[in-house]
């Protein structure tokens, strides 16, 4: 999984909007998104493998709406109402019984592939303990909580009927579990008792698979681009299992500063929210894993009035942690040749002179 | 004073402790410190200020993203050991599970009584523990549960598919559970905090009771020391200046210990709130330390902190209004008498904590009904405690 250095995605790509947020679950469209279009996202889900920590997050990716208009608008992506779409599909039988069966047998070899790839670890595991002592040699040597199960007092049970191994499997815990495991969608049952002694390691054809909690619901679910705009009869039917009419040509709502942000975007920013710094945007040279930012955004209208102690406050603050103060809009369309030339946005940057 | 002022924003460069890594994009590379064993928070990595084309430049950053890219394809597999299998139910919105095993449980779910539970009094109502929205996506997002949609007729032997994350942010996201309530929720959790809605979470609660304000005071001492002829201080004999001070105090200030319910003035309040429609902010969260050892789900006690959830784009600076109103919900915690003046104003006599989201970015700020007039500078004893700290914190409130 994941060697290519960057992912490609078949575009147009659908992003998942639920009350008007905008989100993102396929790890490789987040990839391609940030490479290719320079669209960062913010990470709002954590990650699995670090529960307990903010610092980093995972997936999903929400996507601002200027950001999901922005990838409509280049014709890249399309939104789809999920809940729409996962209501119809799961709770509605919109899933024909194919379909679940297709995606069922698909979860059941990710699930072995997974069980048998935690065996691999564990027979690693002891193959190098077990050099470790033929190297050694000398059985004294281990240290003393090396020959105690790993495990906490609620596993004692299924312990004692490891006795017989020899008791160097630090990791033999995790086999045990891949030799044990109780059958998909029923809640575990105690190992069998009887015939428990050292179990010959199965071929990994007959491990049970492990379950397994997909990230996305694409497949099952297919989402299909929606009709072009001239064509919005509702009676159009595509034969997928998901009613098209999830997917929607609608460009998502943006707020006033869009242009702004446009603009900024076009010139290659990276753009991120602002509030950190009490702005609209942050403005980043480059991927924001790699650069600081370079201005605290602001929208205004082109004849926008505000006090000149805005000016000071967010100029001061943008000075004092090293970025410029950036003020932008778009200019009001001129009044004779509408039309000949497009609003331009101009935008200005401040900084605190501290003379 | 002014340079002083500037030179010290410019140069004072945080410390360690001030820096909060969530504040910031974060390379990815680095999350390989958090092992399972280490607790190690990785040192913040280096960026650079722009691009300058080097191939060092654009391989490191190659990398980052690669090591974002494998640390988000983490597939979450149930082992066997210690699997926990929920069921979702789509008319109530929750999930249930049967006797879910592990600590997380202790402070999560609950047990609902036979009125309330959506499946009736069954038997097995007593082990069926239910799950809310948040907790449902908390959970399964964390790997901890396996959650399954409801059984339909054309699964194969009784096997429910499995919900995915996506499908958990679908079917949960929506009514009173917002996507920025449930960012809050799940960044709090963890951080390790306990967090259970408050009674406020849909819509207005119960009005304040009186928890909400002051025991009534002995408040004969006030109004005495006024003299009415004008004359602020009589010709007399004074034996101290805390005498003369305490004469002088004439200023009006708002006291949080004398605040009461006034049902006289809701006649008046209720036009101005149809005049000016204002969506009202109520506290969502109730909130427990990490280390409160004592907690109990049934009876979970007085919470450490209270949180109403902002949406930055779709709210204003609050109001007066707004913020009475949400200040008036809140239980009357007076400050610890002997805690030092600056932590006193800090903690107020009320506080909430509001957490303002912007496109998923969380600003934590604290609101404190402080009462700087009855935190007396003269005649205190010890030369103002606290005050070499002071300075730079804004009084009463502090961002995070």
């Amino acid at each position: 999984m994941a060697n290519s250095d960057a992912p490609t995605v078949s575009e147009p790509f659908p992003i998942f909007e639920l009350a008007n947020r905008y989100l993102l679950y396929d790890v490789n469209t987040i990839t391609y998104i940030r490479a290719k279009y320079n669209i960062p996202g913010v990470l709002i889900g954590g990650l699995p493998q670090a529960p307990q920590q903010n610092v980093f997050s995972g997936i999903p990716l929400e996507l601002m709406p200027e950001e999901a208009r922005l990838l409509c608008e280049k014709g890249v992506a399309y939104v789809v109402d999920d809940a729409r779409a996962h209501k119809q599909g799961f709770l509605d039988r919109g899933l024909s019984v194919e379909e679940r069966k297709r995606f069922a047998e698909s979860l059941r070899k990710q699930g072995q592939a997974a069980a048998s790839k935690v065996k691999e670890k564990a027979e690693d595991k002891k193959q190098t303990a077990l050099r470790q002592i033929a190297s050694g040699g000398d059985w004294n040597d281990l240290p003393e909580d090396m020959l105690k199960p790993p495990s906490r007092p609620t596993s004692r049970a299924a312990n004692k009927k490891k006795a017989g191994r020899p008791p160097l499997e630090t990791g033999g815990l995790d086999e045990d579990e891949s030799l044990f495991a109780s059958p998909m969608n029923s809640f575990p049952k105690p190992a069998p008792t009887s015939g428990s002694r050292v179990n010959p390691p199965a071929p990994s054809r007959g491990l049970e698979p492990h379950t397994v909690t997909p990230t996305t619901s694409y497949p099952p679910l297919t989402a299909a681009p929606p009709p072009l705009q001239s064509s919005l009869s509702t009676s159009r039917h595509y034969s997928l299992g998901v009613d098209n009419s999830a997917a929607s040509a609608r460009l998502p709502e943006a707020p006033s500063s869009y242009p702004l942000y446009k603009d900024l975007h076009e010139k290659g920013y990276f753009i991120l929210p602002g509030i950190r710094f009490g702005c609209k945007y942050m403005a980043y040279p480059g991927d924001t894993l790699r650069f600081h930012s370079h201005f605290l955004c602001n929208s205004k209208e082109w004849d926008e009035e505000f006090d000149m102690l805005d000016l000071v406050a967010g100029g001061r603050l943008a000075t004092s942690v090293k970025k410029g103060w950036l003020m932008g809009g778009m200019e009001r369309p001129s009044k004779g040749g509408a039309g000949l030339n497009k609003p331009k946005v101009r935008s200005f940057t401040i900084e605190w002179g501290g003379m | 004073m002014a340079d002083l002022d500037e030179d010290a924003l410019l140069t004072s460069a945080p410390t360690a402790d001030e820096i909060d890594l969530s504040e910031e994009t974060q390379d990815f590379r680095f999350l390989s410190a958090f092992g399972t064993n280490e607790v190690k928070i990785p040192k913040r990595g280096e960026k650079d200020f722009e691009q300058h084309g080097t191939n060092l430049q654009s391989d490191t950053l190659a990398a980052s993203r690669q090591a974002m890219h494998n640390a988000l394809s983490f597939q979450r597999v149930h082992q066997p050991k210690g699997y926990t299998m929920a069921t979702y139910h789509p008319e109530s919105n929750m999930a249930y599970s049967y006797n879910p095993k592990g600590p997380l449980f202790a402070r999560m779910g609950q047990v609902l009584s036979a009125l309330e539970d959506p499946l009736g009094n069954d038997e097995r109502r007593g082990q069926r523990l239910w799950l809310l929205p948040e907790e449902l996506i908390y959970l399964l997002e964390r790997g901890t549960i396996d959650v399954r949609w409801p059984v339909s007729e054309d699964d194969e032997d009784d096997r429910a598919l499995p919900m995915s994350v996506q499908a958990a942010y679908a079917m949960c996201i929506g009514g009173t559970l917002t996507l920025e309530r449930h960012i809050v929720y799940s960044s709090l959790k963890r951080a390790g905090y306990i967090v259970l809605r408050s009674a406020d979470f849909n819509g207005s609660g119960p009005s304040p009771g009186t928890e909400c304000y002051p025991p009534l005071p002995d408040r004969t001492w006030r109004g005495l020391h006024h003299g009415r002829d004008g004359c602020l201080l009589q010709p007399a004999l004074y034996r101290s200046y805390a005498d003369i001070y305490s004469r002088l105090a004439l200023v009006q200030f708002h006291d949080p210990t004398t605040q009461r319910p006034q049902p006289s003035n809701l006649p008046v309040t209720i036009p101005t709130d149809l005049h000016q429609p204002l969506s009202s902010i109520s506290v969502t969260y109730n909130i427990w330390k990490p280390g409160t050892t004592m907690f109990k789900k049934s009876s979970p006690g007085t919470p450490d902190f209270r949180i109403a959830v902002v949406n930055a784009r779709e709210t204003k600076v609050p109001s007066l209004q707004q913020l009475s109103s949400l200040m008036e919900a809140v239980p009357y915690e007076p400050p610890k008498q002997d805690a030092q003046l600056y932590q006193k104003l800090k903690h107020g006599y009320k506080n909430v904590i509001l957490a303002i989201v912007d496109q998923g970015v969380v600003s934590y700020l604290r609101l404190a009904d402080a009462a700087f007039g009855r935190e007396r500078l003269y005649g205190s004893k010890s030369p103002r405690p606290g005050f070499k700290h002071g300075g730079s914190r804004k009084r009463g409130q502090k961002r995070r």
